[in-house]
């Protein structure tokens, strides 16, 4: 079967195109977080046909990258290029097959993808910050005029980005995912496994940025309430992150009471 | 970035209120400075640069220093809204959507969503109306809303989900139950919170999470290759 028939064809470029517009939600305009992993997967999934395959990626990346924050000058991974890529590539390389091992190994991939989308963050964000000087008007020209084409042109570069991106890095994935469905089934197996065990390591991300400490007490409540109300005494999963939260938060109020 | 839409968002207000070519074209050069703050909280700095433009062009505050609370204010008002938004609230919401996924249900996007865009949205609009009023007071700021509290109560929140999301690991969705079928559930979910603490331990020694991604994926190989999995 080839790669690249009509229809892959036309859904890279729908992905693209839509991963772009995505995109624009992530700095460039208003930031409502449809561009988030947990948000961009499904929609990238929902849109190829696959929603299920594109919440687990999002999932699972989102966990991994949510505290990677853009303070001052510092760039971040661009994780709606990664969750948006590695969804396209799972649904559009998975091609019927049992779709976890290539959903593991197109994650795997995004580590790779890393530099590439930080690099051109930054070179995009460099050339619009010679917008400004762009934008002033000049006497005798109609005010607003050179801002206002500046500021659209501004977002239009950042479109720009990741269309470009997407068109160059779709192939290449799918290449590499049509030659994964040719390693042994072990390797195959081996990337299941690695799904299964990113979400620990997502929530290890999370907790190393939220609190000093390794083992925060918090963290502990937390699980021995699950373990205790949810493994013991069989109650249901929301159920207990329900009283889980409660009890954190009368725990919060108690404290802040006695200080 | 920030500098453009900060200039494009004042521009409305400075085309009503600078009827004269000449000074709207001044008071456009003077919003085009560097401008970099967190981008919620420069609603309140907008609303801010408004009221102030406003008492120039009216003659009422003809000394007014836009430049000076613009630059007074939007360092401090990119901490207070990155530790806040991007370091509490954002996690928080993650936490939540993540527990209803893994708990089976289809709709945790939405419920990320919901829980951010109710802050952010509600903030956003609250603060252009408070930085309009107060003129660019930050203490009126500071007193109605207290960030840094509730970015302390989010974080403990998040925390706790996140423990409980651990504590439930043997009742995870399909797709992220673990292949251990000897192992009770209990053991399963202390097994999942050691590895998860021992990663904390491998990023606080200076692993970043892509490499230990890779670390994983070499673990994961290995296991199948021994028949573990």
């Amino acid at each position: 079967m080839a790669i690249f028939d009509t229809k892959t064809l036309t859904d890279i470029i729908l992905v693209a195109l839509a991963g772009g517009i995505i995109g624009l939600d992530r700095t460039a305009a208003g930031q409502f977080m449809f561009s988030q992993p947990i948000v961009a997967g499904p929609l990238t999934g929902w849109m190829l046909g696959d929603a299920t395959t594109g919440l687990i990626i999002g999932i699972v990346l989102e966990l991994i990258w949510v505290m990677d924050i853009p303070v001052g000058t510092f760039v971040p991974a661009d994780s709606t290029i990664l969750a948006v890529w590695a969804t396209a590539v799972a649904v559009l390389g998975s091609a019927g097959r049992e779709p976890l091992p290539v959903i593991g190994f197109s994650l795997l991939l995004t580590v790779a993808l890393i530099p590439a989308t930080m690099r051109a963050d930054g070179f995009i964000r460099k050339w619009n910050s010679r917008l400004a000087a762009a934008a002033e008007p000049t006497p005798g020209e109609h005010a607003g005029r050179r801002l206002s084409r500046a500021h659209l042109s501004g977002i239009a570069v950042f479109f720009l980005k990741s269309f470009v991106l997407y068109l160059v890095l779709l192939p290449l994935g799918l290449i590499a995912a049509h030659l994964f469905s040719g390693l042994p089934m072990r390797f195959q197996g081996s990337m299941s496994l690695f799904v299964k065990l990113l979400p620990l390591l997502g929530i290890a991300s999370v907790v190393r940025r939220l609190s000093i400490r390794t083992a925060d007490g918090f963290l502990l409540i937390g699980f021995v309430t699950a373990a205790t109300i949810g493994l013991a005494l069989r109650a249901g999963f929301l159920l207990v992150m329900l009283v889980a939260a409660t009890a954190t938060w009368v725990g919060v109020k108690y404290r802040e009471g006695r200080s | 970035m920030q500098t453009l839409g900060f200039a494009y968002a004042m521009l409305p207000a400075l085309r009503r209120l600078y009827p004269n070519g000449d000074e709207l074209t001044s008071r456009i050069n003077l919003h085009l400075e560097y401008f970099n703050t967190q981008p919620y909280l420069a609603s309140f700095i907008l609303g801010a640069a408004v009221r102030l433009e406003e008492g120039r062009a009216s003659g009422r505050n003809r000394d007014a220093d836009v430049r000076g609370m613009k630059a007074a204010l939007m360092a401090a008002l990119g901490a207070l809204g990155d530790s806040f938004f991007w370091g509490a609230l954002k996690p928080f919401a993650v936490a939540a959507a993540v527990a209803v996924f893994l708990a089976g249900l289809w709709w945790a996007p939405l419920v990320f969503l919901v829980i951010y865009n109710i802050w952010h949205v509600g903030l956003r609009v609250w603060l252009l109306f408070l930085g309009y009023e107060s003129g660019g007071d930050a203490v009126s700021l500071v007193a109605a809303f207290n960030f840094t509290k509730l970015a302390r109560n989010l974080k403990i929140m998040s925390l706790s989900l996140l423990g409980g999301i651990l504590g439930m690991l043997p009742l995870w969705r399909a797709e992220f139950r673990l292949p251990v079928p000897v192992a009770g559930p209990f053991a399963i979910a202390v097994g999942g919170l050691a590895a998860t603490l021992g990663m904390v331990l491998l990023l606080r020694a200076g692993g970043t999470p892509a490499k230990l991604m890779f670390g994983l994926a070499v673990v994961c190989v290995v296991l199948a290759f021994l028949g573990a999995v």
